[in-house]
């Protein structure tokens, strides 16, 4: 394996794309090389051709988690996510930008079964063992998205510059189809630089967990409050960050068998994260129940 | 003098009578109560070492030329293998060895698990090693894998009998009887995850075999492996100097030792097994799953007239089927008990002892049904376990040799009487409550074990035994004993162990036994020593031996006379005064067991079905306690462990395939420092009169067992939710609480919820 160091933005782009991957904080990708997963030839250490840093509302893609988590320039539920993610020691390694772009917990997709999201035709989750999988978006695969970080981005409506493009943060991310099993819209040659972060009125980030510290969501639901309109995301219960137009929205939910239990923690925390800030939704909502 | 005796021999729940030849054990008890070095803290002698990165572990085990082991694992849970081509391995780069199934008995060609062995390569780096198990070309012929342990038990697929067991009369039990509940319970496989995985390594010198292994038992790796590999037993030296884990998963060699052992033959060269943590929570042992299908019966005044149940043990491929039944069988006065055990094969992963297989889950099911029993009746739960105390052990009908569950009933009294204070606690959306448990185990360890003990003319003491500290703090322990019974400084003895050739037996580090087991054995040893030296004073003093002894490193006589030890032992020079001990028999015809309670303080979230835990007081007798601070860090980390058990521990496994889906750590998880409740421990710490010279018993397990059950028991207090199966995940409590709902509206005379 070959491991390149670009002295810019330009020379970095130039090296992705056939095969070669992108390496930054290494807490996703180096244990998806290890398992096998991610085959790559050539890596490209971008670490020091991608912004770092936090100047008002915009977060350089090379922040760590770690630093973002005690930022005063940051919106509370985006500081809330991280401080809420990994450990500390995977806080101080992982960035921003990885962290939007890393991978589902699936264990059938981790253990590299032929799943469905790995190009194969089913979905072991769906009929198999699945307490941690999707309720949302789980059409043709169950597994759930684990970013707190992207969720809280999706609620705040914040936007990416890449090396091709701006675009918002929701727009990075796409349920994966037949054709085209890729759940982000990034471009193998294709680098995040930079976030644009909203300011909002208020907002925060509740998660639900296995245990206090280092599990990834069970639900998480990141919730910003712009001109008294609160929007709202959820990390956990879809293939990707799962934008929820309403309270209401959490009727439309699909839970597997195993998994109905996570629409009703979604809207509990819901109703805490808008109680939290201090708005009161005109129609409140009602999780289903399991009979 | 020697002495030949039938006994029984105890670990784990399981007995086998056996003759041996014990010395006896003539030293009386000292008296109760922590003395000048036994019973109190001690921060264990190689704390530092291990903050340090010193000691020894046999991960850091690095020989001359040593190769690394990748084993290639069965990824079906039932195939056979109908070819296998092991040529294009041995030709890949950095590969010294490569075995397959005909080599060795540890590798198959009828995989029944995922994680079989199959095959092994040695190879320069571990990194050649996996490359090359990719080259090995193996045909499966995939079978369909038996996985549903009631359909095991339809099928008869069994790892040993069904064992039967009836006391009285059941049936007349339940006829007589108020109240009857009945509730099935499941518990789920657990994983020990030590930090150090399992793992050897072999080294062939002349014509016998040094094994560096991380075990809970050098003797019996040594006694397995000359078995397995036809040597005479002193051939075979097996080294362990620190350990980073067993909790029962470390009691024999497993595949990984005689797959180094052969690779070592054939290579010439050192070579190193060691699983990596993906195959570690898949191929390593396991506390198997059960259901627990169970019925309790009582008189209105709570007077248990009936116990039974039907136990169902998922034991998986092999291993053995632990004693869920025992606390039904033993805990209670009950006169009728009946249970039925079925040891279920599955094509799963075996199961390995795990700290108290059997008592932690038997005791999770029969403690909440006491709890279930107590809110029908009305009646206080300690109030009813007090009701029916056991004054003797029922199944084998013989007295305990002491029990002071009594005592530890009296000492949780104030803290179950915070009961309304806690519950008060509660405010929307939390829910607080308090539950308590009770604790029966074995522990009371045996013959044989011994200890030399050399005393040089510096007056300090070195205690020689070739056993192992797993981490339990042994070799401080054993120096305490070693120096209280000496009447030197702890700081004058050292504590030399975990080497068989270095040493004589020793007990294995399992069933709670090494304390109980060794420590006597090692206070026989110096008494031995201190003898002599009291007969060398007399000489040397013109006194009486019996005017003499030994205290705070003075030799001390009864008219006041005062030296210090070294004006004996510098007379040696060079010369050493060699004391040896051996552990004596137990005491016949009693049952010797350990008791406890535990009290959890919980808060449940009802929203959204997270469970805090908030406090957990441990109160456990287990004879003499010999180091306050070991002690509490044993019950500690039994507490913990049990809170990843009840909260947030379950391996996972695909229904269809068998395959095992939680590898990793981040996947299969265990409690955090965050989830760590405030921890009391209360140790009774009265000696059992009749057990040996120390009246000391083991600590390992009892901790674990109530944890369960308190909480589950402290989260029905809060909500009133019955909890039916761990681990209590989000989804379960969130069932419990959505089902107790439903009850109290029925009660309530509304039609029940849908």
């Amino acid at each position: 394996m070959e491991l390149l160091q670009p002295s810019s933005t330009e020379e970095a782009i130039g090296a992705l794309g056939n095969g070669s991957r992108a390496l930054a904080g290494g807490t996703e990708l180096v244990p998806l090389l290890r398992d096998g997963l991610v085959k790559a030839e050539t890596l490209v250490h971008i670490s020091h051709v991608v912004p770092r840093g936090i100047e008002g509302n915009r977060v350089g893609a090379g922040t760590t988690l770690a630093e973002l988590e005690v930022d005063p320039q940051i919106p509370q539920v985006l500081r809330e996510a991280c401080s809420q993610a990994a450990s500390p020691q995977l806080r101080s390694m992982g960035t921003i930008g990885g962290n939007l772009l890393q991978a589902t917990r699936c264990w059938y997709w981790r253990l590299g079964f032929d799943c469905w999201l790995h190009g194969g035709e089913t979905c072991f989750a769906k009929d198999g063992a699945h307490r941690e999988h999707a309720v949302f978006g789980n059409g043709q695969c169950a597994s759930a998205h684990p970013s707190d970080i992207a969720a809280a981005l999706v609620a705040l409506g914040a936007t990416l510059r890449t090396t091709q493009r701006r675009l918002a943060v929701a727009d990075l991310y796409r349920l994966p189809t037949t054709e085209n099993r890729d759940v982000t819209t990034l471009a193998p040659d294709e680098l995040i630089l930079e976030l644009d972060v909203p300011t909002p009125e208020a907002s925060t980030y509740l998660k639900a967990m296995d245990r206090r510290k280092w599990s990834f969501p069970i639900v998480g639901v990141a919730a910003a409050r712009f001109d008294g309109e609160v929007r709202l995301a959820l990390a956990g219960v879809a293939p990707i960050p799962w934008k929820l137009d309403s309270p209401a929205a959490l009727e439309d939910a699909t839970p597997l068998a195993g998994t109905a239990y996570k629409v009703e923690i979604a809207g509990a925390l819901v109703r805490r994260a808008l109680a939290e800030i201090a708005l009161t939704p005109k129609s409140p909502a009602r999780a289903k129940r399991e009979p | 003098m020697a002495r030949l005796i039938r006994t029984e021999k105890e670990v784990e729940g399981r007995y086998e009578e056996v003759w041996i030849v014990v010395d006896e054990d003539a030293l009386d008890q000292w008296p109760p109560g922590p003395l000048t070095t036994v019973g109190r803290s001690v921060p264990r002698v190689d704390g530092t070492d291990k903050a340090r990165g010193n000691a020894m572990y046999t991960a850091d085990v690095q020989l001359p030329g040593m190769l690394q082991t990748a084993v290639l694992r069965s990824p079906y849970a039932r195939a056979r293998v109908t070819s296998i081509d092991l040529e294009p391995a041995r030709n890949a780069k950095g590969v010294r060895g490569v075995v397959g199934p005909p080599d060795l008995d540890a590798l198959t060609d009828e995989p029944g698990y995922v994680g079989h062995a199959v095959a092994a390569v040695a190879a320069e780096t571990f990194g050649q090693a996996q490359a090359a198990l990719e080259q090995i070309d193996v045909q499966w012929e995939v079978l369909e894998p038996l996985l549903d342990p009631d359909e095991a038990v339809r099928q008869e697929s069994f790892v040993s009998d069904v064992a039967h067991y009836e006391r009285g009369d059941f049936e007349r039990g339940i006829a007589e009887a108020d109240v009857v509940v009945e509730a099935d319970y499941r518990t789920q496989v657990v994983l020990h995850n030590s930090m150090e995985t399992h793992q050897a390594v072999c080294h062939w010198e002349d014509d016998g075999i040094t094994i560096y292994i991380s075990t809970q038992y050098i003797w019996g790796i040594r006694s397995a492996m000359a078995g397995q590999l036809g040597l005479a037993e002193d051939k075979v030296r097996v080294v362990c100097h620190a350990m980073g884990g067993g909790f029962g998963a470390k009691n024999g060699p497993g595949d990984y030792t005689p797959i180094a052992a052969e690779l070592a033959k054939r290579t010439g060269r050192p070579v190193k097994c060691a699983l990596t943590r993906r195959e570690e929570n898949v191929a390593a042992g396991n506390r198997n799953a059960t259901i627990q299908r169970l019925t309790a019966a009582a008189k209105s005044d709570g007077t248990l007239v009936a116990l039974g149940g039907d136990f169902v043990n998922a034991v998986g491929h092999s291993g053995w089927s632990a004693t869920t039944e025992g606390p039904m069988k033993m805990l209670y006065a009950c006169d009728n008990v009946r249970t039925t055990q079925y040891p279920a094969k599955l094509n799963l992963p075996p199961m390995a002892a795990f700290r108290a297989p059997g008592f932690v889950e038997g005791t999770f099911a029969l403690e909440c049904l006491l709890d279930e029993v107590a809110a029908k009746l009305d009646i206080d739960p300690l109030e009813l376990r007090r009701r029916n105390y056991a004054d003797s052990d029922r199944p084998d009908d013989r007295p305990f040799s002491s029990k002071n569950l009594a005592e530890c009933y009296r000492r949780a009294e104030p803290h179950w009487a915070k009961r309304d204070e806690v519950r008060a606690r509660s405010k929307a959306p939390w829910k607080h409550g308090i539950g308590l448990a009770s604790q029966i185990w074995y522990g009371g360890g045996g013959p044989p074990s011994y200890a030399w003990i050399r005393v040089g003319s510096d007056g300090h003491a070195q205690v020689v035994t070739a056993m192992q500290d797993i981490g339990t703090g042994t070799r401080t322990a054993m120096g305490q004993i070693a120096a209280e019974e000496l009447g030197i400084p702890f700081e004058h003895v050292q504590v030399s162990l975990g080497d068989s050739a270095r040493g004589p037996f020793a007990s294995i580090s399992a069933g709670s036994s090494t304390v109980p087991s060794m420590g006597p054995a090692v206070r026989s040893a110096a008494a031995d020593a201190k003898r002599q030296i009291i007969e060398i004073a007399a000489q040397r003093f013109h006194l009486e031996e019996r005017v003499l002894d030994l205290r705070d490193g003075q030799i001390v006589s009864a008219d006041g006379g005062s030296w210090p030890l070294t004006e004996i032992t510098g007379l040696l020079e060079s010369g050493q005064i060699l004391g040896k001990g051996a552990r004596g028999p137990n005491p016949a015809g009693m049952q010797v067991l350990t008791f406890g309670v535990q009290i959890a303080e919980v808060a449940v979230d009802v929203e959204t079905g997270e469970v805090r835990v908030d406090k957990i007081v441990a109160i456990h007798d287990v004879g003499r306690v010999i180091n306050a601070l070991g002690a509490q860090s044993q019950v500690e980390g039994g507490i913990i462990q049990g809170i990843g058990h009840t909260l947030s521990e379950e391996r996972i496994v695909d229904p269809t395939t068998g395959s095992i889906l939680t590898r990793t750590l981040d996947a299969y998880r265990m409690p955090t420092i965050a989830d760590v409740p405030e921890i009391v421990t209360d140790l009774v710490d009265v000696p059992d009169p009749h057990l040996t010279n120390l009246g000391s018993k083991g600590l390992g397990e009892p901790p674990i067992i109530p944890t369960a059950a308190a909480i589950a028991n402290a989260i029905r207090d809060a909500t009133g939710a019955e909890i039916r199966s761990l681990p209590i995940t989000r989804e379960e409590m969130l069932r419990a609480l959505h089902e107790a709902e439903a009850r109290e509206k029925e009660r309530r005379g509304a039609p029940a919820a849908v």
